[in-house]
Order: structure tokens, then sequence, then C-alpha cells
């Protein structure tokens, strides 16, 4: 080797060198940005989404339970927010102001941090929103923020899963909200305020008997067909600005209805002003149904008579728009009201108050009347008073609902479920009693 | 003399080439990082110049799921009702302690967190908890939604059942921050030894009471029953204490007869007046005076 081949070596060693000692591991990194500098994006770019609609967001959410609630969001760029929403009248006519933040939760996630009209849909209280004790309607007011397009925010909720769309409202939306177009839209729940139990509408010369339940937000019709027969047609509804949407169009044979147009409640009448394809018709007060289910009577007395069960209501008497008329629950330790019958077999029935025992752990009896049901060949239960057992109040609200119970008149039966029946006066149709079946 | 200058040269770019380490000082603004942050509002103000400043107590009314219990539905409180909640805490809880035992004392051994809830936290079973405490450091209030005190529009005496739970919790937890901080005298422990279960949740009250215990919790240890005889001769007064002394009639079903279970009531209650002297130098009859008379100022 000559120095010439040395330095040859010297060269290919140094070479590699520069290969070997100042190579370095890359990562490979599917983001040019790290995890904390892409979630400070997404939230600034979710916070100037939201704080940058002047009229604000019009708030679609389903809960659980399928029913939709409607409302209307301004975000403020200082966590605040302001809110209507179609849940009640209240809500409906009086923005609340609350707070909101914007927060990483793994996710970027929106956050209704106090208390405002979406948190009466998740409230434990069964109470205040209709729904399970401790679960209320199952809904969510922490939301993980899924997308963002020009004029729409998709969420979903946290615990629930709700989803909630948030769609950038026009000044006319929000308009409707402050002048109390929703208002007047939920007035449909005044139809509960009506004093007769059957509420009648007529759409294209047909009458419909109409029946909501403002809970689960569904509204029932039911008609006779060209057969003569009883047909009935459910379906849940929802709110827009000018009415009620149905979610399943109702075909009435002649004509599909999406929905009705609420325009007025008229207190005073207690009907309720509406147009059905631009027709204006109206909502009102029935004292008899469009058919009598002749069968019902006693199709509800032999139920129980042959289960050896018994009906039970908690809430008593219904009259006159007043639900438990007569005041049962403050009569001491009172749990609810039984009609037994064949209760003394072949003889009569009883109907009498059930009170909790003053250890508190189970129910007695004290005292009862002995009544018999006849049925009529028009469809009618008429309940004659036979005696008593025990020594039955002279006066004061178990004996004002015996009274009502003896009413000459009688009541028709309307099935409601499997085992429920209500039991409606057959004079006015404002009087009723909700029976469930216990066996 | 070329070949040098390439020797120098690669020698150079191996420095040169070598990999760039990043500072491992710099971190990103990582988001959420030292707690949540918002515009300060109206509340946040009184809650940090009234709590904060002067005892270093920390309220958190925005919701925050991780201070829950995660499998509930619990929802955060409605803004109106935080500050009436806390002023009225202050009076019932913070000022007679303060009077009594002084501002060094109270601001040592005060829990340092309250987090607010808006509905009760519901059960399985249906029934519903007003309260919980962990660990001496944080209170948990719910229910604030249904807050009611005398001087709001709609209040009815059934309200102060809400209220009166809640002073409870706390002036039970403080009772349990004091007891670990110096030790209840033994003798307190000997008084209804033996009857402890940790089936206290079939007992009522007033069979816990027929055996000489305040309220059925009371019966799930001795540092449970001390704490719960603190609070409730705190919460319901003196003529209150002594009325539920007074209304235990017949015997238990452990045999325990009424005079035997009065006189283990009234032997706890002198030893809490006595660890109360001792141990704090607070005379515990002037501080019952001062939370009863504030809880009837909130209720009557």
């Amino acid at each position: 080797m000559n120095r010439k081949n040395y330095f040859k070596i010297s060269v290919v060693l140094l070479i590699s060198s520069v290969f070997i000692f100042s190579a370095c591991k890359k990562y490979d990194t599917a983001f040019k940005e790290s995890p904390d500098q892409r979630i400070n994006t997404a939230l600034a770019k979710y916070e100037s989404a939201l704080t940058g609609s002047a009229a604000g967001w019009n708030g679609t959410i389903r809960t659980q339970n399928g029913a939709i609630y409607h409302f209307h969001f301004r975000f403020d760029n200082s966590n605040r927010v302001n809110m209507f929403s179609d849940f009640n009248l209240e809500t409906a006519t009086t923005a609340r102001e609350s707070s909101y933040r914007l927060k990483a939760l793994q996710t970027p996630a929106l956050l209704f941090d106090t208390y405002s009209y979406l948190h009466l849909l998740s409230d434990p209280d069964a109470a205040v929103n209709g729904g399970d004790y401790g679960v209320g309607l199952a809904s969510d007011f922490e939301f993980s923020l899924d997308s963002l397009t020009a004029d729409s925010v998709l969420l979903t909720g946290r615990v629930h899963g709700t989803k909630l769309t948030l769609v950038k409202a026009t000044q006319a939306d929000f308009d409707a909200w402050q002048n109390g177009r929703w208002a007047t839209t939920l007035g449909f729940e005044n139809i509960n305020k009506i004093l007769n139990y059957f509420r009648r509408i007529n759409i294209g010369g047909v009458n419909y008997d109409v029946r909501i339940n403002s809970v689960s937000r569904t509204v029932t019709f039911t008609w006779v067909d060209g057969g003569g027969n009883s047909r009935q047609f459910t379906t849940s509804y929802s709110y827009s600005a000018t009415g009620v949407v149905f979610v399943t169009p109702f075909n009435t044979g002649t004509q599909t209805l999406n929905g009705l147009e609420i325009v007025s409640w008229d207190a005073t009448n207690g009907v309720l002003n509406v147009k059905v394809s631009g027709t204006a018709t109206t909502i009102s007060g029935a004292n008899k149904p469009l058919k009598v289910d002749l069968s019902a009577p006693q199709r509800w007395w032999q139920t129980a008579a042959s289960s050896g069960g018994y009906w039970i209501s908690l809430d008593g008497f219904h009259v006159n728009g007043v639900d438990d008329a007569f005041n049962l629950k403050s009569v001491p330790n009172y749990y609810f009201v039984v009609y037994w019958p064949n209760y003394n077999p072949g003889s009569n029935d009883l109907f009498a108050p059930v009170f909790i025992n003053a250890a508190g752990n189970g129910l007695e009896l004290l005292y009862g009347a002995a009544p018999r049901a006849q049925f009529t060949v028009d469809g009618r239960a008429i309940f004659t008073n036979l005696g008593f057992y025990g020594t039955y109040p002279s006066s004061g609200p178990v004996r004002q609902s015996l009274n009502q119970l003896l009413l000459p008149q009688g009541y028709y039966f309307v099935q409601t479920g499997p085992s429920s029946y209500d039991m409606v006066s057959s004079t006015d149709a404002k009087a009723w009693i909700s029976l469930e079946l216990v066996q | 003399m070329r070949s040098k200058f390439l020797l120098v040269l690669l020698l150079g770019s191996v420095v040169f080439f070598s990999c760039r380490k990043e500072d491992p000082l710099v971190v990103d603004d990582i988001s959420g990082l030292g707690g949540d942050t918002w515009t300060p509002t109206a509340i946040d103000k009184w809650l940090h110049d009234t709590l904060v400043i002067p005892y270093n107590i920390a309220t958190k009314y925005k919701w925050d799921q991780s201070e829950l219990d995660l499998n509930k539905n619990i929802v955060p409180p409605k803004e109106e009702k935080v500050i009436p909640v806390m002023r009225s805490v202050k009076r019932v809880w913070m000022e007679p302690y303060i009077l009594q035992g002084g501002e060094l004392f109270f601001k040592r051994y005060s829990p340092k967190l309250f987090v607010l809830a808006g509905s009760a936290n519901w059960n399985m079973d249906g029934s519903i908890t007003l309260g919980t405490a962990e660990g001496g450091r944080k209170i948990v209030l719910y229910l604030l939604n249904d807050f009611k005190n005398k001087t709001m529009a709609g209040y009815v005496p059934a309200d102060s059942a809400v209220l009166k739970q809640m002073f409870h919790v706390i002036h039970h937890e403080f009772s349990h921050i004091l007891d670990q901080t110096i030790r209840r005298p033994v003798e307190f422990d000997n008084v209804t030894k033996g009857f402890y279960t940790a089936d206290w949740i079939n007992t009522n009250d007033y069979a816990a009471r027929q055996d000489g215990y305040v309220t059925a919790y009371a019966l799930s240890s001795p540092g449970e029953d001390f704490a719960e005889m603190i609070s409730i001769m705190l919460i319901e007064g003196k003529s209150g204490f002594d009325a539920i002394v007074n209304s235990i009639t017949g015997s238990s079903v452990r045999g325990t007869t009424a005079a035997e279970a009065k006189a283990k009531l009234r032997q706890k209650e002198s030893i809490v007046v006595n660890y109360f002297k001792q141990a704090w130098n607070i005379d515990f009859y002037t501080l019952q005076l001062r939370v009863r008379n504030a809880i009837v100022n909130e209720i009557y």
C-alpha cells in the first residue's frame, strides 16, 4: 500500500461516516401540526363560526323517545348564549341567557355549562319534562363537534348520543321567535285545555276526533270510514314557525296532510283556529265520540273480572278542566282510587280509596262503596250503589268522587291501551277518569 | 493541498448534516392546561372577591362532568341560584366558625372546593342524594335549582328541607376534617360500641335514635356518628336536639330502653362539647347558637 491508497481509504471512510453519523431517524407524521395545535385551530374555527352568525343558529334536537325540539341559539364571543325553544310556551316567548364554552374533551366539544332551555330536556327530575325520574328525556347538553360547513354544524351528545343540528338562521327565522310566531304555534297544546274529552276537526267534509300527547308529542286521528268502521292514525309531530308538522304524513284517502297551520287559540270559547292545506277550520270540543265503542264498557268490566284484577286511578276524576277535581290527593295517606269489578262475586263491585298504612310499607282499605254496573245498548255503563263497606264519609273528596261515579246518565268507555281505559261522562264529556288494570 | 481541503470539507459535513435536536422546553399551547377559562361575569367576580380572595375557596358552578358521578344524569345550576346559595353557605357555615374559632383556624382547615349542581343526584332506587364530599377538600351541593330561602319569591316552609340538608352536608364534612386533624376522644367510640353496622341503610332515623344514635347514618361507623352528632346538633340547635332526645320512647329491637338511649345521646353530646373546648378552644353551645340563628334567619 502506498500513501495514495491510504488516502483513498480515508476518503471512503469519511464519506461513509457522513452517512453513518449524520443520518438521523425522521418520524413520519400524518399531520404537519401537533394534536394540540390542531385542536386549538379546530376550536377557534368553531368558535368563529358560532359567533359569526348575526341572526344566530336554528337548532334541532331529537331525543331518545323520538320527540323533536327546536331551538334558536345566539352565541356571543364572551361565552354567553341566548336561547329560545319550542319546549313550552314560556321558552318560546322569552329568551334566556346562559353560558357556553368550547373545550377539548378528546374531540372539540361544545358545552352548555349553566342551566338553559336545553337542560330542561336533560333534567333528571321527571316533573320538569315528563320523562323518567333519574334520566329525564335522555338528552344532552355536552356535545362533540362532528363537522362544520359554511352554514351548518353537526353535533353528537357525549352521554346519550343525542343528535343536534345547527343551521345558520336568517333574520326572518330569528324574528319568528321574537315576534311570538312560535308561541302561537305552541298554542296547539291548548287542545288539552278544551273542556270536553272529545276534540273534533273537520277536514274536507269529514270529521275526525283528535287526541294529542304533548309529552311524547304524538297526535291521533280517529274517524269513521265509508263502511262505518272506526279507523285510527297516529303520528309523532314537531313544531315549525307556522304550525305542526307530522313526522309521518296523514293520508286521509282524499289528500295527504303534512301538518296543520296554527292560526290562534280562542280561550273564551275553547276553540283552536287552524288551517289545513290553506283552508280555515277549527278544533273544538265534542260531547260524544264520532263512533261509540258499543262493547267497550262490558269489555272493561270483564277484563278485570275474568283475571281477578281491578282498575285503579291515581288522579281520580278530571272535571271541567281540573285534574283531581275533588282533591282526593288532599286526603291523608291517599294512594289511589280503585274500581274492583265482581268484588263480591255475582253481587256487587267495589269503589274505594286505597291508603298507605301507618308504617308506610303497605296498603289498606278502610271503607268502600258497593256499586253495580249496568250496560246499555248504546254503549254506556251506568253505576248504581247497593250499599257500603265500613263507614263511608258523608262529605269531602271521597264522597264527591262516589257521587260523580253514580252519575245517572253513565259513561262511555274509550280503550287507550291494552290494559287502560278512559271512562268519559256521557252527559257532556267534561268529566272523565283514566283507569289502569292491576292484576 | 486539494486533498487536505477535501478532508476538512468532509469532516465539516459530518457536523453539518447531523440532526437538529428539538429543545425539550418548547411545548405546544395545550388546550385547557391550567383549567378552563371564560369571560368572567358578575358571578365570577362575586365568588372571587367573597370566597377566593379571603379564604382561598373555589366554587365551580359551570358544568364539569369530571367533578360528578359519570354514570348519573345531573344538570348544571341556574346562574341566578349561585350567589344566593353561596351567600347562605357563608352565613350558616363560615361566619359562625370564623367568629368562634378565628380566621386563621378557618382558613387553615376549611375545604377548598365547592362544586354546584342544579338537579339532585338520583340513585337507582329512586332516592336522591343532596350532597357529597371527598377527602376533606371538595364538597358537592346538589339541587341548587330548587334552592329557596325566605327572601325569595314563592318560598314555602317545605323548601327549608333542601336548605337544611345542604347545611347538614357542609357541617358534616367539616366535622370530619376537625376529627381527622385532632382525633375525637376514644370514649366517644365506646358509648354505643357494638352496634355500628354497614347495614345502616335498612334502619330509619327513629329506630337509630332508640339505640342512642342521632341518625341512621350515624350507625355506619364511629367517625360518621361523630360527624352526624356535630352537624345535627348545629343545624337543629339546642332545643331541636333536645326535642330529638325527648322524642325517644319504648325499647329498641336490640333491647335498648328509652332511658338508656337518651343517656347515651347526652353522653355523646358532652364528649362533643368537651372536644370542641379542648381541641379547638371553641365554646360549642355558642357556636350552636350562632349556626341555628343563621339557619332560622334563612328559613323563617
